[in-house]
């Protein structure tokens, strides 16, 4: 336990806050934004590329070499366009709603490893001008906790962007998205806690090192998809793309009912913030998905300096999950809204809560010697009984429902 | 508190970025105000009234029953964290109180609270009352069946001859609903 607690301290501020210190952290934060504004670049791109190779078309190819430089156009000819206040617009809110909804994009990115010197039990730090310290912004005391936090934060960038713009479709969208963001987060910060069950810590640099070296049978690594056993890794991926308001998700922008969501009358750069903030938390959430689930940039170093090595396996695994929600968007139809909803609360809500449970209890029973044969017909015992009783639920709503309908 | 320091850095660099932004954009965007600009957007059609100041419950009631789940989700962070100390003890207390969580989730769910989906898919065929007749389910359209008043040429006449059309038609809805 001390050993996760002193881990969870970048040892760069362990003697206090010098000049030099300091000068490395702005170094860093300088660095971190640039990638970050570079990756959101050309993660739209990306995604524009790959969405149009698989329909069949060209997409962009203008700009650049292969339309690379399509989003820098697009962002150029943002600055260059009108700012338009809609006269039923609550002003303050109206302009203070980017800001809430891409300051905290950017935070976002602190609390992720993006390489370190993982490999051959290796603890993640690297020398940097004379100093240790770990190659990710910042490792607060509360850790994944803050990525929760601010994920909710984003939460009111979009409720208020809606509700100041005094218009229907934005305020639709965006009471939508706020009930479809907090359904989502439930079940998220339940399947965070499986990961940090099976790593004993809160710290996102804790994580990755006790994801790091061999696990299983030295065949598998040590990722905690393995050690959780996959389903708060499925559970976290779904609560990822719906707390992201990605297809199959985008309720929020459901064109065909709500014109463009939430931020329909905003214009020029600071509809510009929004794209960004959307995109840069694509970017940011794969990254998290990696931290937790797959290890971070922990991995093997054959030759070469193993930081570098650390951003290679942070780059990969994080292109996968890019990969993956763009091939969502370009494969999975939008679901209906009550359809959203049962799966959030009905489904992935419960089945994570009873899967921490049953984490601890295997957990549990293997450090106190508890008997195997017990512990397995409790946790089934826990499942059936939680299933039926959810089961009785569900119908008797559905019987009120009807009865509603029958008296109506 | 020095860990959060380039979360401050960051914070302030985000800010920065937005704002100039902002500003480089409102010099170099041109300024041209009219009414239908400003206006809020109605696919092209003049906007009638204020945007709807209500919405469905359904959304408050969502947002609290999240504030029930956040509350137990923070009270399992900390055991999580130290639950191989804690051991069983540990396991059945924090066993209990999800017990107790998901005991009222359940009661939630029983009466309706978490219920979006549209009422047709739960219309059966029993809804339908057995003893309905054809004219009892089919809803006539036209000058038949309607109250007289309807029509411009019988306006006069209509005063007393209005209440027993209204009743029957009225009956009719009632037999097939």
């Amino acid at each position: 336990m001390t050993s996760a607690l002193l881990l969870a301290a970048d040892p760069l501020y362990a003697q206090g806050v010098d000049l030099t210190a300091l000068l490395i952290t702005i170094l860093k934060v300088v660095v971190a934004f640039a990638f970050l504004l570079v990756a959101t670049m050309l993660m739209v791109w990306f995604e524009r590329k790959l969405v149009s190779d698989m329909q069949n078309r060209i997409g962009p190819n203008r700009a650049g070499p292969w339309g690379i430089l399509q989003t820098l156009a697009d962002g150029t000819k943002l600055f260059f366009k009108e700012h338009i206040n809609p006269i039923r617009a609550e002003r303050r809110v109206y302009v203070l709603a980017p800001f809430l909804s891409f300051v905290p994009a950017f935070l976002l990115f602190c609390i992720v490893p993006v390489s370190g010197n993982w490999a051959n039990g290796g603890d993640g730090t690297v020398e940097l001008f004379g100093r240790t310290t770990y190659l990710q912004l910042a490792d607060p005391p509360v850790g994944i906790l803050f990525a929760l936090a601010m994920s909710s934060i984003a939460v009111y960038g979009v409720m208020l962007a809606g509700w100041s713009s005094g218009s229907k479709y934005p305020l639709l969208g965006s009471v939508r998205a706020s009930a479809q963001m907090v359904s989502y987060e439930a079940a998220m910060g339940l399947s965070v806690m499986a990961v940090v069950l099976v790593t004993g810590t809160v710290s996102t640099h804790g994580m990755v090192a006790s994801q790091a070296g061999d696990g299983l049978f030295h065949v598998l690594p040590n990722w905690a998809v393995f050690t959780t056993l996959l389903v708060p890794f499925v559970i976290f991926v779904i609560a990822g793309t719906a707390e992201l308001n990605r297809p199959p998700f985008d309720l929020v922008e459901a064109e065909q009912e709500l014109v463009a969501g939430f931020n329909t009358e905003y214009s020029s750069i600071r509809f510009a913030l929004f794209f960004l903030a959307e995109f840069m938390n694509t970017v940011t959430m794969s990254g998290i998905f990696v931290t937790l689930f797959l290890g971070g940039p922990s991995g093997p170093a054959p030759i070469g300096p193993a930081w570098l090595w650390g951003c290679i396996w942070f780059f990969l695994k994080t292109s996968a999950f890019l990969f993956m929600f763009v091939w969502f968007r370009a494969t999975l139809p939008r679901f209906r809204y009550d359809q959203l909803m049962d799966l959030g609360w009905k489904l992935l809500i419960p089945l994570s809560l009873g899967w921490l449970l049953m984490l601890a209890a295997v957990q549990l029973s293997g450090q106190q010697n508890w008997n195997p044969v017990a512990v397995g017909a409790g946790v089934i015992l826990m499942f059936l009984i939680g299933w039926s009783l959810l089961r009785s639920a569900n119908a008797k709503a559905r019987a009120v429902h009807l009865g509603e309908e029958v008296n109506a | 508190m020095s860990s959060y320091l380039p979360v401050l850095v960051l914070f302030v660099l985000a800010v920065a970025f937005g704002l100039l932004s902002l500003l480089v954009s409102i010099t170099l965007s041109p300024k041209a105000r009219s009414q239908a600009k400003e206006a809020p957007y109605e696919c092209g059609i003049v906007p009638g009234r204020e945007a709807p100041e209500r919405f469905p419950v359904k959304f408050f009631l969502v947002a609290m029953i999240f504030i029930v789940f956040d509350i137990e989700i923070i009270f399992f962070f900390p055991w999580a964290v130290v639950f191989r100390e804690l051991g069983g003890y540990g396991l059945a207390v924090i066993g209990i109180f999800a017990a107790l969580v998901f005991e009222s989730f359940v009661y939630l769910i029983g009466n309706g609270a978490l219920e979006w989906g549209p009422r047709q898919r739960q219309r059966r065929a029993e809804i339908v009352s057995p003893d309905r007749t054809l004219t009892s389910t089919i809803r006539r359209v036209g000058a038949e069946g309607r109250p007289a008043a309807l029509e411009p040429a019988a306006l006069a006449p209509a005063a007393h001859h209005a209440p027993g059309h209204g009743d029957h038609g009225h009956g009719d809805h009632g037999a097939a609903a």
